[in-house]
C-alpha cells in the first residue's frame, strides 16, 4: 500500500504527467490558437520546475524502492525542464513559419520530458525501461513531424527503428542481468553482484550499456544520429540532442554507479575505448560536413564522448563523485550551449529548407551583430575555450579524469577538441570573414533563448562557483 | 549448472533439424513440374484476382492500432478483478486512474475523428 | 572588496571599459572610434606608468612579486582557484611594453584601416586585455583563461582585415597555438591536482615534483610556449600570420605575442620545473641555436619584406631563449631585455613597411629601389631601425644580444649547457653578423640604386610617393627615441628586472653546480 511519501517522491513527475493529459484534452476540445497551448504547456514545466527546486536537499524513495529522489535525480530533472522550456521556445514561432504548428507537438513534448524525469529518478530496471519508452516514443512522433517532408518522415521512422532495435539490447541486458542476480532493483543487484559469478552480469551489462548508447549516439551506434538530426524539424532536433542527452546519461550514471561497480574492472575498459572512439570519429567525420545540421550533429556524437569519459572512473570510490559531477556540469554546458546553437540556426532557416548550409552563415556578422556573436560564444564553448562554459566543464572533466589516472584519456580528448577547433571555428569564418547574404528570422522567444544562452555560457564561466556546487552536491554516493 | 539446458539445446537441434530434412526430402524426392498455374499464389482455390499485395484504406491501420491500444490495456482489468478484494480501495482507486488514462486518450481519438468511418 | 581601487586589476580590465564605449559608438563615426579607441590605450598607458612609478606602490628593488590582487574565485567541489594578479621584474618591462606598442599600433591604424573600424577597435582593446591578463595573472586557471583569450581577437585581426590569404593564416594561427596550449592545460590539471592550489607562487614553494613527472610536465608547458615563441622547428605558422596580418596586427602579434611564449618560459617553466629545466637547458640551447641561424638564412632568402622580417624574428626569438635557458643572471637579465628590444625594433619594423606599403602596395622589396632620395625622413628612421634590429653597438639590439651571448658563454663554461659548451654561444654569435647581411641586403635594395619600378607603378594611378606625415613620425618617434635609449643608458632598465633576475638565478647556480 503506497504511503503520501512515495506520491511526494514522484510530486513533480506526477504534476507534469497529470498537467500534459489535461493539456492534451484543452488543446482539442477548446484552445483555437496553439500559441496558447504552448504557453500552458511552458506554465506546466514552469511549475515542475519550481517544484523539482523546493524538492532540493530532500532525498527519500518510493513504491518499495522503484523510484528514488535524491540531489542527482533533482539536478538532472531541473536541467530536463530547462531544456523542455527551451524547447517549447524553440518551437513556439518555428512550427509557425514551418506550417506545421499543432497542438500535439507541445504535448508530446510534455510527455517526453515525463519520461526523461522518471528515468533520472528510476531505480529499477523496469522501470528505467518504462521511463526510456516513455521519453522515446514522443520523440520518434516528434521528429517525424513535418510529415510532409520526406527528410521528416526518414528521420522520425529511421529514429523509430533503430530506437526499437535499441531498445531490444536494453531488455536483453535486462533479462540477462536478471538471470544473473534475480533482481531488477539496483541496490540488490548490487548486493547480489558482489557475492556471484560476474559473466552473465558483465554481459548484461555490456547490453545495457549498448542500449543507451543508441540512444546518446555513442560511436559505434551513432549511425541514425545525422540522418535524424537533419531530417527532423529543427526545434525537435534542439530539444532532443538535449533532452534524449541528458536522460540516457542520467539512467547510464544510475545504473552504473549503483548496480554494477563490482564489475568495473570489465566495463572500465569497455567505457574507456568507447569514449575514445566516439571523440575521435566524431570530430574526425565533423570535419567534412557542409551542412549546419549535420555538423552539429557530430558535433554531439562527439560530445557524447566527452561525457562518456566521466564514466571511465565510475568503480573507484575515491574518484567517481568527483568525476560524474564532472559529467553532470558538462552535461549542463552542453545543454546550454547546445540550445543557443540551435537557435542560431533555427533563426537562419527557411521554410524551404534554404540557409542550412554553413556557407549560408557567410557574413553573418555583419548583416546582424548579435546573431553572430552568440554563434561565435556557443562555437567557441563547443570547443571548449575560454571564456566560456564549456572550457571550464572541460577543465572540469578533465581532472576529473587525469585524478582517475586515465592520463591517456585525457590526451585523446584534448587532441579530439583540437581536431574539433577546426570545423567550428569555419563557421566563424564565414560569419565573420566572408561576404554573404541571408534571411534572418526575427522572433522574441527565439531572440531570447539564444540571447540567454550566449549570456549564461560566458557568464557561468565567469562565475561557475554555483554550478560547480550544486552538480558535486548532485554526485551519487 | 549449464548442463541443465542441455535439453533445450537438444530440443532446438533436433526440431530445426526435422524441419529441415523434411522441407529437404520434398525438395530431392518430390516431381518438379511447373505450371502457370502452379506459380500462381494460393487464395483458398479461388481464381486469382489482381495484385497480391493490394493497397488498403489507412483507416484500417487507425482502427487496427486503436483496437491493439485498448483492448491490451483492458487485459490489466482480469488481474484486478481475480484481486479485487484484497486490494480493496486503494486498488479501486488506481484502476479509476488507469481508466481516466484511457479515457483521455479516447476523447482525444474520438475528438481528432479517428473514430469515424469517412 | 575593492575590486577596482586595486591597480593591477584596473590596469588590466580599462582596456575593457574602452570596448563598453566603443559600442556604443555608431559604426559610422570612423573618428570617434578611432579617438575613443587611442584615448582609452593612452590613459591604460598613463595608469600603467602610474603603477609602476608614480604611485610609489611598486617597490623596484624588491625581488617578489608585488601589487597583489588576490581573492578566492572558485572555492568549491575541491577546486582551489584564486583570482590572483601580481607584477614583478620579469613582467613589469613587459607589460609597459603592451600599454606602449597598444596606442601607437592604433595610431597607426589611421588611415591603413578604413573598414570595419569599430570591429577593428574592439577586438585590438580586447587584445590588450588579454595580453596584460598573461603578464600578471598567477593562478595557472587564470593564467589559461587569458593566454587562450588572446588568441580569440588576434585570429579576427587577422582573419577579417588581412591580406588575401587571411582565413589560411588565420586558422593556421589559431590550431598550432591551440594545439600547444592543450597540452598545458593537462599538466596545469596535473599541477591543480597533486599540489591542490593553482596559484604559481605557491606550487613553486611547495616544490617537490619527482624529476620523471617534471620532466612531462615541462615539455606539456614548453609545447605550448615554444609554439608561440615561435621555436624552430615550430615556427612555420609566424610568416603566414604576419604576412597576411594587418600592420598593427603585425606590431601586436611581433611585439608582445611572441612574447607571451618566452615570458611563459621565464615565469612558469623555469620556476616551477627547475631539475628538468636543468636538464632541457642544452636542448632548448641547442634548438634555439639553430633557429638563430635557421631564421637568419631562411630571411636572406626572401623577397617579401614582412617575410623576411618573421623570420628575422625566429631568430631573434632564438637569442632570447637561448639567454632564458643560460640560467645565470646575464643571460636571463639580456634574454628579458632582448624582449623588449625585439617588440621595439620588430614593432618600428612593422609600422614603417605598413606606411610604405600604404602609398605602394607591395611589399617585394625588389621593385623598390632609391627610396632614400623621394623618402629621406623614411629612409633615415627606417636606417635605424634596422641598424637596431641587426644590433649595432650604441642601439638597443646590442646590449640585448651582447648580454645574452654573455650569459651563454657563461652557462657553456660553468656547465649548464653540459655536451654544448660554449658552442652555442660561439655559434649564436653568428647569427649576428648574418643579420646584418640580410638587412643591409634589404635595405640597399630598398633605398639604394637606380629608382624602383614601383615609383612609375605609383605614379601611374596618379600619385607620387609622399614621404612621413606628421602622424606616421609621432607613430615611431616614441620606438625611435627607446632604441637610443636603451642602446645608451640600458642601467635603468636592468635596475628593474636585476632583483626578481638574481632571486631566480640564485636558485640554480648552486643547484647547476651541484648537478654537474
Amino acid at each position: 500500500m503506497p504511503q503520501p511519501q512515495d506520491y511526494q517522491t514522484l510530486l513533480p513527475v506526477i504534476v507534469l504527467a497529470v498537467w500534459a493529459c489535461a493539456l492534451l484534452l484543452l488543446d482539442s476540445f477548446l484552445i483555437q490558437r496553439k500559441g496558447l497551448t504552448a504557453c500552458l504547456a511552458a506554465a506546466g514545466l514552469a511549475i515542475t520546475l519550481g517544484l523539482t527546486l523546493s524538492q532540493i536537499g530532500r532525498s527519500s524513495s518510493g513504491f518499495s524502492g522503484m523510484v528514488v529522489l535524491d540531489g542527482f535525480s533533482t539536478f538532472i530533472n531541473a536541467l530536463q525542464l530547462v531544456s523542455g522550456l527551451l524547447g517549447v521556445a524553440l518551437a513556439y514561432a518555428y512550427v509557425k513559419r514551418m506550417g506545421i504548428e499543432r497542438g500535439e507537438y507541445y504535448t508530446l513534448l510534455l510527455f517526453s520530458v515525463v519520461g526523461m524525469m522518471l528515468m533520472a529518478q528510476a531505480t529499477d530496471l523496469i522501470v528505467v525501461f518504462i521511463a526510456l519508452e516513455m521519453l522515446s516514443i514522443p520523440l520518434y512522433v516528434l521528429a517525424a513531424f513535418n510529415r510532409t517532408q520526406a527528410a521528416s518522415e526518414e528521420a522520425g521512422l529511421k529514429y523509430f527503428l533503430l530506437g526499437a532495435f535499441s531498445t531490444g539490447f536494453l531488455v536483453y541486458g535486462i533479462t540477462l542481468v536478471y538471470g544473473a542476480t534475480a533482481s531488477t532493483n539496483l541496490s540488490a543487484i548490487f548486493a547480489a553482484a558482489s557475492s556471484t559469478s560476474n559473466l552473465l552480469l558483465t554481459i548484461g551489462a555490456a547490453l545495457i550499456l549498448v542500449g543507451f548508447g543508441f540512444k546518446v549516439a555513442v560511436v559505434p551506434f551513432h549511425m541514425w544520429t545525422p540522418d535524424v538530426y537533419q531530417g527532423a524539424p529543427t526545434a525537435v532536433t534542439g530539444f532532443m540532442s538535449s533532452g534524449a542527452k541528458i536522460a540516457g546519461f542520467a539512467a547510464l550514471l544510475r545504473v552504473f554507479a549503483t548496480a554494477f561497480p563490482a564489475i568495473a574492472a570489465d566495463m572500465t575498459d569497455i567505457l574507456w575505448a568507447l569514449a575514445a572512439v566516439t571523440m575521435i570519429l566524431g570530430n574526425l567525420v565533423a570535419i567534412s560536413q557542409t551542412d549546419i545540421k549535420r555538423m552539429l550533429a557530430y558535433s554531439s556524437i562527439a560530445h557524447a564522448g566527452y561525457i562518456l569519459m566521466a564514466f571511465v572512473p565510475y568503480g573507484n570510490p575515491a574518484v567517481a563523485p568527483v568525476s560524474i559531477a564532472a559529467g553532470l556540469f558538462y552535461l549542463a554546458a552542453y545543454v546550454i550551449t547546445n540550445f543557443g546553437a540551435w537557435g542560431v540556426v533555427i533563426a537562419l532557416e527557411q521554410p524551404d529548407g534554404k540557409g542550412l548550409q554553413i556557407s549560408d552563415y557567410s557574413g553573418l556578422f555583419w548583416r546582424k551583430r548579435g546573431l553572430a556573436v552568440a554563434m561565435t560564444v556557443f562555437m567557441l564553448s563547443l570547443i571548449g575555450f575560454p571564456p566560456t562554459i564549456g572550457m571550464v566543464g572541460k577543465f572540469y572533466l578533465f581532472r576529473a579524469i587525469i585524478d582517475g589516472g586515465f592520463t591517456g584519456l585525457a590526451i585523446i580528448g584534448v587532441i579530439a577538441s583540437l581536431v574539433s577547433a577546426f570545423y567550428y571555428l569555419r563557421v566563424v569564418v564565414n560569419m565573420f570573414m566572408r561576404e554573404g547574404e541571408q534571411k534572418i528570422e526575427r522572433e522574441f522567444w527565439l531572440d531570447l533563448t539564444w540571447g540567454a544562452a550566449a549570456f549564461l555560457t560566458v557568464a557561468i564561466s565567469l562565475a561557475p562557483g554555483w554550478l560547480f556546487y550544486l552538480a558535486s552536491a548532485a554526485g551519487l554516493r | 549448472m549449464l548442463l541443465e539446458y542441455l535439453a533445450i539445446a537438444l530440443l532446438l537441434v533436433v526440431s530445426t533439424l526435422v524441419g529441415l530434412i523434411a522441407i529437404g526430402l520434398g525438395e530431392l524426392f518430390g516431381p518438379k513440374i511447373k505450371s502457370k498455374v502452379k506459380d500462381e499464389p494460393y487464395e483458398s482455390g479461388m481464381p486469382v484476382i489482381g495484385a497480391g499485395t493490394r493497397r488498403m484504406p489507412v483507416r484500417f491501420y487507425l482502427i487496427a492500432v486503436l483496437f491493439i491500444l485498448f483492448d491490451i490495456e483492458v487485459v490489466f482489468f482480469l488481474p484486478w478483478a481475480v484481486a479485487f478484494r484484497q486490494l480493496g480501495l486503494f486498488g479501486m482507486f488506481e484502476m479509476v486512474v488507469f481508466i481516466v488514462i484511457l479515457l483521455v486518450g479516447y476523447a482525444y481519438a474520438w475528438k481528432k475523428g479517428a473514430l469515424e468511418w469517412e | 572588496m575593492n575590486f577596482f581601487t586595486e591597480p593591477l586589476t584596473l590596469l588590466t580590465f580599462f582596456p575593457l571599459l574602452g570596448v563598453l564605449l566603443l559600442l556604443f559608438i555608431p559604426g559610422g563615426q570612423k573618428n570617434a572610434l578611432r579617438w575613443t579607441a587611442l584615448a582609452v590605450s593612452l590613459i591604460t598607458f598613463v595608469i600603467s606608468l602610474w603603477v609602476f612609478f608614480l604611485s610609489g606602490l611598486y617597490d623596484a628593488s624588491n625581488p617578489d612579486l608585488q601589487l597583489v590582487a588576490r581573492h578566492p574565485w572558485i572555492q568549491v567541489a575541491g577546486w582551489n582557484i584564486e583570482y590572483h594578479l601580481a607584477a614583478d621584474g620579469l613582467s613589469i618591462l613587459l607589460i609597459l611594453l603592451t600599454t606602449l606598442l597598444t596606442p601607437i599600433s592604433i595610431l597607426s591604424t589611421w588611415t591603413a584601416v578604413e573598414e570595419r573600424v569599430k570591429e577593428f577597435m574592439v577586438f585590438f582593446l580586447l587584445l590588450e586585455t588579454g595580453m596584460l591578463g598573461v603578464f600578471v595573472a598567477q593562478d595557472l586557471f587564470l593564467f589559461y583563461i587569458f593566454w587562450e583569450f588572446t588568441l580569440v581577437p588576434m585570429y579576427f585581426l587577422i582573419g577579417i582585415w588581412g591580406g588575401p590569404r587571411r582565413i589560411y593564416a588565420a586558422l593556421k594561427f589559431f590550431l598550432y597555438t591551440m594545439a600547444g596550449s592543450i597540452l598545458m592545460l593537462l599538466a596545469i590539471l596535473w599541477l591543480g591536482i597533486q599540489g591542490g592550489t593553482f596559484s604559481v607562487p605557491q606550487l613553486i614553494e611547495q616544490g617537490g615534483i619527482p624529476a620523471n613527472i617534471q620532466w612531462w610536465l615541462f615539455i606539456a608547458f614548453a609545447a605550448a610556449f615554444a609554439i608561440k615563441v615561435p621555436m624552430w622547428p615550430l615556427h612555420s605558422w609566424l610568416p603566414d600570420a604576419h604576412v597576411e596580418a594587418p600592420t598593427a596586427g603585425s606590431v601586436i602579434l611581433a611585439g608582445v605575442l611572441l612574447k607571451l611564449g618566452t615570458y611563459g618560459f621565464v615565469r612558469f617553466n623555469i620556476p616551477l620545473f627547475p631539475e628538468a629545466t636543468l636538464k632541457a637547458a642544452p636542448w632548448i640551447a641547442l634548438l634555439a641555436t639553430i633557429g638563430i641561424i635557421y631564421g637568419a638564412a631562411v630571411s636572406y632568402a626572401q623577397t617579401d619584406i614582412k617575410k623576411l622580417v618573421a623570420y628575422s624574428s625566429v631568430s631573434h626569438l632564438g637569442f632570447v631563449m637561448l639567454g632564458l635557458f643560460a640560467l645565470n643572471p646575464e643571460g636571463l637579465a639580456g634574454a628579458i631585455l632582448q624582449m623588449i628590444n625585439h617588440g621595439i625594433s620588430t614593432g618600428a619594423l612593422f609600422l614603417l613597411v605598413g606606411m610604405i606599403y600604404e602609398q605602394t602596395h607591395t611589399r617585394e622589396f625588389k621593385v623598390y629601389g632609391g627610396l632614400w632620395k623621394l623618402m629621406p625622413v623614411f629612409g633615415t628612421l627606417y636606417l635605424i631601425v634596422s641598424l637596431s634590429s641587426m644590433g649595432l653597438p650604441g642601439l638597443n639590439g646590442f646590449v640585448g644580444e651582447f648580454t645574452i651571448l654573455l650569459g651563454a658563454w657563461g652557462a657553456g663554461q660553468s656547465g649548464v649547457f653540459y655536451w654544448g659548451g660554449v658552442w652555442f654561444a660561439a655559434i649564436s654569435a653568428l647569427g649576428v653578423i648574418m643579420a646584418a647581411i640580410y638587412i643591409l641586403y634589404m635595405f640597399q635594395k630598398m633605398f639604394m640604386g637606380p629608382q624602383g619600378e614601383v615609383v612609375d607603378e605609383v605614379k601611374k594611378h596618379g600619385h607620387s610617393l609622399r614621404d612621413l606625415n606628421w602622424r606616421e613620425i609621432a607613430v615611431i618617434a616614441p620606438l625611435i627615441l627607446l632604441i637610443f635609449w636603451i642602446g645608451l643608458y640600458p642601467a635603468p632598465f636592468f635596475d628593474l628586472m636585476a632583483p626578481s633576475v638574481n632571486k631566480l638565478a640564485e636558485t640554480f647556480s648552486a643547484a647547476a653546480l651541484a648537478l654537474r
